[in-house]
C-alpha cells in the first residue's frame, strides 16, 4: 500500500506538472486545486488498494480458519478437497493452496504412521502373548529349564527351576552366577556356551527339593543361536550378518532321574544279593566235595551226611535259579501251569516237612492247625507248593529264635483259606504296602536274613495270576505277621 | 597246647564243613551263627584266630572285625574273612581299618583256609586266656599285622 500511495502521489505530481506545462503559469487557486486533486487521487488509490488488501486478507483468514477447523477425518476422507479455493484474484491464494496441499499430505502421512503403529502394537501384543504362553508352557513342565545368552546372562528360568535353584522371581537378565546352588550346572552352561558345540553335554547332580529331599538330576545342556547378540555384532561391524559366526547361548534341562537311580541301585543290589545267594550254597557244595575228595570223611555215615548236604545245597541253588527264572517268566507273562484237583492240606503238610529242620535249627516251633475237612483246590502243585514254602520260609527267617510259626487252613464260604502266622518282627503300614514289590526288602530287617526280595512277589503272582486267588497280610511292628491266601474252592470251579 | 579257632558264619553247612576240617586237625573249634554270638565267644575265651563270614545277622563280619581291632585286649587277634560279595576296599584298607589280614572269596576251599590258618599259627604259642587276662599277643602273630 505505501507503494501505491507513492505511485499515486507521483502520478498526481506528474499530472500537475503536465497541467502546469500546458497552461503555463496556472493561477494559485488552480494550482492548489490541482495539488488537492492529486493528493485526493493518491489517497483514493491507496485507500482502494488498502481496502482490497484488507478484503483479501480477511478472506484468507476465514479460509485459514476453515482449514484449521477441519479434523483429521475430513483430511483423510478427502472432504477437505471439497473446500472452494480462494478467488484467483486473492493474493494469498498460491500460498494457501500450497499450505492446503501440504496439510493434506501430512494428514496422509499421519494416517500411515498410525496404521503402522497399530500394526506394530498388534505384533508386540502378539509376541508378548506368545512369550507369556511360552513361559506358561515352560512353567507347566515338571523339568526345570534354564537358559543363558551368549554374554552369560540368565534369560530364562521356568518355575520349577526357580524353586529348585532358589532363584529370585526376577532372575531373568541377571548374572549366571546366581546359579551358585548348583556349581555343576553353572560350569556346564558356561562350558557349553563357550565351546559353541552343537552336541548335547550331560552331567548328573544331586540336589535337594523344597522339602529337603535329595533328588538326582540329569542335566542336558546344548547351545542355541543367540540372534539378538549376533544382529548387534553385524550392525556394529557393518558387515553382513551371515559372514560372522553365530553367537551361542546355552539351554539346560534338568530331568529327575531319582527313580531311575533307585531302580539302578536296587538292580545292582539285587545282582549283588543274587550273587551272594548263589555263592553260599556253592560254597557248601565245594567245601563238602573237597572234604570227600581229601578223604576227610572216614566213615560211611559221614560220607552220607556230606553227600546229603551237597544234595540239599544243590537243590537250594536250583530253587534260587527257579525263582529267578520264574521271575523272568512273570515279567514275560508266560507261565507253564498244570492245574489239577489237589488237597490243600497235603500241600501244606509237605511244606511243613520240608521246613521243619530249618525251624529246629532256630529252636522255633513250626506248628499246624489244619482243617479236618478236605479242602480241594484246582492248583498247579509245584507253584502252589512254592508259594507255601516261600511264606513259611519267610516267617521262619523274620522271627527271632525261640519264636513260633503257625500254619492254618480252613473253609470259608466257597473259598479255601490258608494262613501263615508268625511271632516275628512284623511290618509297618508302609512296608505292608511295598512288601509284594519285586526286590523290596525291609531295610531294618535285612540283617536278620538273606534274601532276594523275590519271594513274596512270586507268591503274589502264583496266588493271584496263576490261581485266581488273593493274598492279604495283617501285621504290626513287633507283633508278628499273618499272611493269608484265599483260593477258590473246588466246588466253585469247574474241574 | 591246642590251638583255638573261632568260626563265625550264619550258614550252618559252611560252619560244619570248616569245623570238621579243623577238628580233625586237632584244633579246638568254637562256632558262632552271627557276629554277636562270635563276640560273646571271644569274651569268654580268646581264640588264636577268628574266621568270619561277612554277611551275618546281628553284627556282620566287618563290624565284628572292627570291634576286635578296637578292643585293646583283642586288637592283635588275626581275623580272616570269608565273603560271597565283592569288596570295594583294597586288602590294605581291610587290614588298616578292620584288621582283616586276609579275605577269602566264597565258594572257598577248606583246604586253602586250613593251610592259611596253619601258616598263620604254625609257630605261635596258643592263647590260654579270655579278654580280661590277655596283655600280650604271641610274637609270631604280629608279623601278619
Amino acid at each position: 500500500m505505501p507503494v501505491l500511495f507513492l505511485a499515486a502521489t507521483l502520478a498526481a505530481l506528474g499530472l500537475y506538472w503536465c497541467v502546469e506545462m500546458w497552461v503555463g503559469s496556472p493561477p494559485p487557486a488552480l494550482r492548489i486545486a490541482l495539488l488537492a486533486s492529486g493528493a485526493a487521487l493518491a489517497v483514493l488509490v491507496s485507500g482502494l488498494s488498502a481496502e482490497r488488501h484488507r478484503v483479501a486478507s480477511q478472506t484468507a483468514r476465514r479460509y485459514i480458519d476453515m482449514l484449521c477447523q477441519l479434523d483429521a477425518s475430513a483430511w483423510l476422507s478427502g472432504s477437505a478437497g471439497n473446500l472452494p479455493d480462494l478467488p484467483s484474484s486473492n493474493a494469498f491464494r498460491p500460498v494457501l493452496t500450497g499450505v492446503r496441499q501440504c496439510l493434506q499430505q501430512l494428514a496422509e502421512r499421519v494416517e500411515e504412521a498410525e496404521h503402522q503403529k497399530t500394526a506394530a502394537d498388534a505384533r508386540v501384543h502378539r509376541v508378548a502373548l506368545e512369550r507369556d504362553q511360552l513361559k506358561e508352557i515352560l512353567s507347566g513342565l515338571t523339568d526345570p529349564v534354564v537358559a543363558v545368552d551368549s554374554y552369560g546372562s540368565l534369560i530364562l528360568a521356568n518355575s520349577p527351576a526357580t524353586k529348585l535353584l532358589h532363584l529370585p522371581a526376577s532372575a531373568e537378565h541377571s548374572a549366571l552366577e546366581q546359579l551358585d546352588r548348583c556349581e555343576e550346572l553353572l560350569g556346564l552352561l558356561t562350558e557349553t556356551r563357550k565351546r559353541r558345540c552343537n552336541n548335547s553335554r550331560t552331567a548328573e547332580v544331586k540336589l535337594a527339593d523344597e522339602s529337603g529331599r535329595q533328588h538326582w538330576f540329569r542335566i542336558s545342556c546344548r547351545t542355541f543361536a543367540d540372534e539378538s547378540s549376533s544382529q548387534g555384532s553385524s550392525r556394529s561391524s557393518g558387515k553382513a550378518a551371515e559372514t560372522l559366526p553365530a553367537n551361542q547361548g546355552a539351554v539346560a534341562v534338568l530331568t529327575d532321574i531319582t527313580h531311575e537311580k533307585a531302580i539302578q541301585k536296587r538292580n545292582a543290589e539285587f545282582v549283588s544279593s543274587v550273587s551272594h545267594e548263589m555263592k553260599t550254597p556253592l560254597a557248601s557244595v565245594r567245601a563238602y566235595v573237597e572234604l570227600l575228595a581229601d578223604g576227610d570223611a572216614e566213615d560211611e555215615a559221614t560220607r552220607e551226611e556230606f553227600l546229603g548236604v551237597i544234595h540239599s545245597q544243590t537243590e537250594r541253588l536250583q530253587r534260587l535259579i527257579d525263582n529267578l527264572l520264574n521271575l523272568s517268566r512273570i515279567e514275560a507273562g508266560v507261565v507253564e501251569v498244570n492245574k489239577a484237583p489237589r488237597s490243600l492240606n497235603e500241600l501244606l503238610e509237605e511244606t511243613i516237612n520240608l521246613l521243619q529242620p530249618a525251624a529246629a535249627h532256630k529252636r522255633m516251633e513250626l506248628v499246624t492247625d489244619l482243617s479236618p475237612l478236605y479242602l480241594g483246590v484246582l492248583a498247579d502243585r509245584d507253584t502252589l507248593l512254592q508259594a507255601a514254602i516261600n511264606l513259611v520260609s519267610n516267617a521262619l527267617k523274620y522271627t527271632p529264635e525261640g519264636g513260633r510259626v503257625t500254619v492254618r487252613s480252613r473253609l470259608y464260604d466257597e473259598s479255601v483259606v490258608f494262613e501263615v502266622q508268625d511271632t516275628g518282627v512284623g511290618l509297618t503300614p508302609e512296608d505292608k504296602q511295598k512288601v509284594f514289590e519285586k526286590f523290596y526288602r525291609v531295610k531294618k530287617d535285612q540283617q536278620m536274613a538273606a534274601g532276594t526280595g523275590l519271594g513274596l512277589p512270586l507268591v503274589k503272582h502264583i496266588v493271584e495270576d496263576v490261581h485266581g486267588g488273593r493274598i492279604e497280610v495283617d501285621s504290626e511292628p513287633g507283633q508278628g505277621s499273618t499272611f493269608r491266601i484265599i483260593l477258590p474252592g473246588m466246588n466253585a470251579r469247574d474241574a | 597246647m591246642t590251638k583255638k579257632i573261632l568260626l563265625c558264619d550264619d550258614e550252618i553247612h559252611i560252619l560244619k564243613a570248616a569245623e570238621f576240617k579243623f577238628s580233625r586237625a586237632g584244633y579246638q573249634v568254637t562256632c558262632a551263627g552271627n557276629g554277636e554270638e562270635g563276640w560273646a565267644c571271644i569274651e569268654r575265651e580268646l581264640p588264636d584266630v577268628v574266621v568270619t563270614d561277612c554277611q551275618m545277622p546281628r553284627l556282620n563280619g566287618l563290624e565284628l572285625a572292627k570291634r576286635i581291632k578296637n578292643h585293646p585286649a583283642t586288637n592283635q587277634l588275626p581275623v580272616i574273612m570269608l565273603s560271597a560279595k565283592g569288596f570295594e576296599l583294597s586288602p590294605e584298607q581291610l587290614r588298616e581299618e578292620y584288621g582283616i589280614i586276609r579275605l577269602l572269596c566264597k565258594p572257598f576251599s577248606p583246604r586253602e583256609l586250613f593251610t592259611l590258618v596253619e601258616s598263620l599259627l604254625g609257630n605261635a604259642e596258643p592263647c590260654v586266656a579270655g579278654i580280661s587276662t590277655v596283655t600280650a599277643v604271641p610274637a609270631a602273630v604280629s608279623r601278619w599285622l
